[in-house]
């Protein structure tokens, strides 16, 4: 087992976000979190990914506590996140962003600062371009500051800096909203193709059922903060309560 | 860093030096002010400009540079040693200050640097050991590298070239990790902290490198002007530097350096007019008028500053006319939106 979190329970005063929270992930698995508005789905990744420190729980990863780690200290133990809404960052370029994702992995606490000032980051360029830019088609645009793209390539660009952290455990908070559907399909196949290649456990939040449908191995359903259902996709589809509380009876 | 950036920077530094030795003992003095300020208008500008934390304390860090060349010249360390010593004493002091950034965010902690450098003027003037009280510290003309320093003119040389290595220096580390965390701290801490960014350790950086920058610039201006006293470290000069780097361009290659310029030279320029006039007293007293108006103005139309309005001007000439909205930044990055902070 790669991940186990179970019981993670968070409270905002009197709101109970996440409520005893369990889910298992095996390596190289895609497991989609969905539900309805509110169930509490990114608060839950959020856990998680060290953004908010949840009231009860355990996540241990590859053995190793996650809950109370901060971004940093998770993405130097491999795990690493997108988010829902990709932040415009001013005079950064999709390289630039891509070498500070590659760059978070590495603990420079110790003064390893001044040893870059010197290091040409030529060969890094090259490795990022080849092998994390040129899959997710930005290749064209790596020289491009990122508030010059389309929203899609935007939400590309925040994968891609989560991937150039060689991640083992990816956090991914909507990775298709507000993409077109042409754009959700290939986000939905890179994926498919990063899990191919790095054999990393993702977990996936989605709204969009036919991303979730082809793309995830497994699927957990949450309503009101815990989980209701888990499944392989066909099985969700077919589940009377699922549909009853978020898909609709077709 | 790419070589074009140092080509520019020994280039600027070149024309100044021939200026300096063409416009005799005036034009020395006028370069080598110009110089310093640069060198202090960089730190600033990679605090502010890069990183966005705003600080009223540069005309305080200034001074802890002057007195620490000052009080180490004078007891007989070359003056290389002493400007080295200004900014390590320099990055600490500016550490400190910074400390309140890892609680505060923007205005909030803009103030903590208000009260900073109060503290520091008060501090200025009291430790009489170093700083000789209220009358100021003399400094003695120093030797760098056993070259006395008598005379501007002397001065000129090793301001250009610490400017040139401040300029460069600045320039190569945005291009590393650690620059680019800059950029993403400047623009939202929250993102930086979900992208795994340390956010109060790129701070501190930012503050130290920033504050060693500060010190040598503070240093050079104790040794230009022979004196360091509490009431050249005001927070009037931290303003100043803030109208450089607005007036130059925040976060811009450029900007500092064109600010500086633009700065140390408008009040030369109104003093020359007014006396050519014969109203050369109204005219002075207009000099802070005119700073707080520039500033104004250019934070609503053109808040990239000069350096932004310059390459407009060169597009326009090119023949590109840039689409409206989208503004030529100075160093090849495009901002549509303009930078409304």
């Amino acid at each position: 087992m790669a991940l186990t979190a179970s019981d993670v329970t968070i409270h905002f005063g009197g709101v109970v976000a996440v409520n005893g929270m369990a889910l298992d992930v095996m390596p190289g698995e895609i497991v989609g979190l969905i539900g309805p508005n509110g169930a509490g789905k990114t608060t839950f990744i959020n856990c998680l990914s060290g953004t908010y420190r949840p009231n009860t729980g355990t996540a241990l990863w590859q053995g190793d506590e996650l809950i109370g780690l901060s971004p940093s200290a998770l993405l130097r133990k491999g795990v690493a996140r997108t988010f829902q809404n990709v932040a415009s960052l001013h005079d950064l370029t999709v390289l630039d962003i891509a070498k500070l994702g590659a760059g978070v992995r590495r603990d420079r606490r110790t003064g390893g600062h001044l040893l870059d000032f010197f290091r040409s980051d030529r060969a890094l360029e090259e490795l990022l371009m080849e092998s994390i830019l040129a899959p997710l088609e930005l290749n064209d645009v790596a020289h491009k500051p990122i508030q010059t793209l389309s929203y899609g390539r935007r939400k590309a660009v925040d994968l891609a800096r989560a991937l150039a952290g060689d991640p083992q455990l990816l956090l991914l908070d909507e990775p298709v909203a507000g993409l077109t559907s042409h754009e959700g399909m290939a986000m939905a196949a890179a994926v498919r193709d990063v899990r191919d290649r790095h054999g990393c456990a993702v977990i996936m939040v989605e709204h969009k059922m036919d991303v979730v449908m082809s793309t995830c191995d497994r699927v957990a359903v949450m309503a009101a903060g815990s989980k209701i259902f888990e499944g392989r996709p066909a099985e969700v589809q077919a589940d009377p309560e699922v549909r009853r509380v978020y898909l609709g009876e077709p | 860093m790419s070589t074009r950036h140092i080509a520019i920077a020994i280039g600027v530094a070149v024309v100044m030096a021939v200026l300096a030795v063409v416009l005799g003992r005036y034009g020395a003095y006028l370069v080598n002010a110009v110089a310093i300020a640069a060198i202090g208008a960089l730190s600033l500008n990679l605090l502010i400009g890069y990183c966005g934390q705003i600080s009223f304390a540069q005309g305080a860090l200034l001074g802890v540079g002057a007195y620490t060349a000052g009080n180490l010249g004078n007891a007989g360390l070359d003056g290389a040693v002493a400007i080295l010593g200004a900014g390590v004493l320099g990055a600490l002091v500016s550490a400190l200050i910074g400390l309140p950034a890892m609680r505060l965010r923007g205005l909030y902690f803009a103030i903590a640097t208000l009260a900073a450098q109060a503290i520091l003027e008060y501090l200025f003037k009291i430790l009489d050991p170093l700083t000789n009280g209220v009358s100021g510290l003399v400094i003695k003309p120093p030797s760098i590298f056993g070259i006395p320093m008598t005379s501007d003119e002397s001065l000129v040389l090793p301001s250009l070239v610490l400017l040139v290595i401040a300029w460069l220096v600045v320039s190569r580390l945005l291009r590393t990790d650690l620059g680019r965390a800059f950029l993403v701290v400047r623009e939202s801490e929250i993102v930086a902290k979900g992208m795994g960014i340390d956010v109060g350790h790129t701070k501190l950086w930012a503050f130290l490198i920033g504050g060693f920058i500060a010190g040598m610039a503070g240093a050079l201006i104790g040794f230009a002007n022979r004196l360091a006293s509490p009431e050249a470290f005001t927070l009037d000069l931290s303003a100043d530097y803030i109208a450089m780097i607005i007036i130059g361009g925040l976060g811009t290659w450029p900007g500092p350096i064109i600010g500086a310029a633009f700065v140390v030279l408008l009040p030369e320029v109104i003093q020359r007019v007014g006396e050519a006039a014969g109203i050369s007293d109204i005219l002075s007293a207009l000099r802070e008028l005119a700073f707080g108006l520039l500033i104004i103005l250019f934070l609503i139309f053109e808040p990239r500053g000069l350096t932004a309005l310059l390459s407009r001007i060169k597009l326009r000439r090119i023949g590109v006319v840039p689409p409206a909205g989208l503004r030529a930044t100075g160093e090849g990055s495009q901002s549509p939106e303009g930078r409304s902070r």
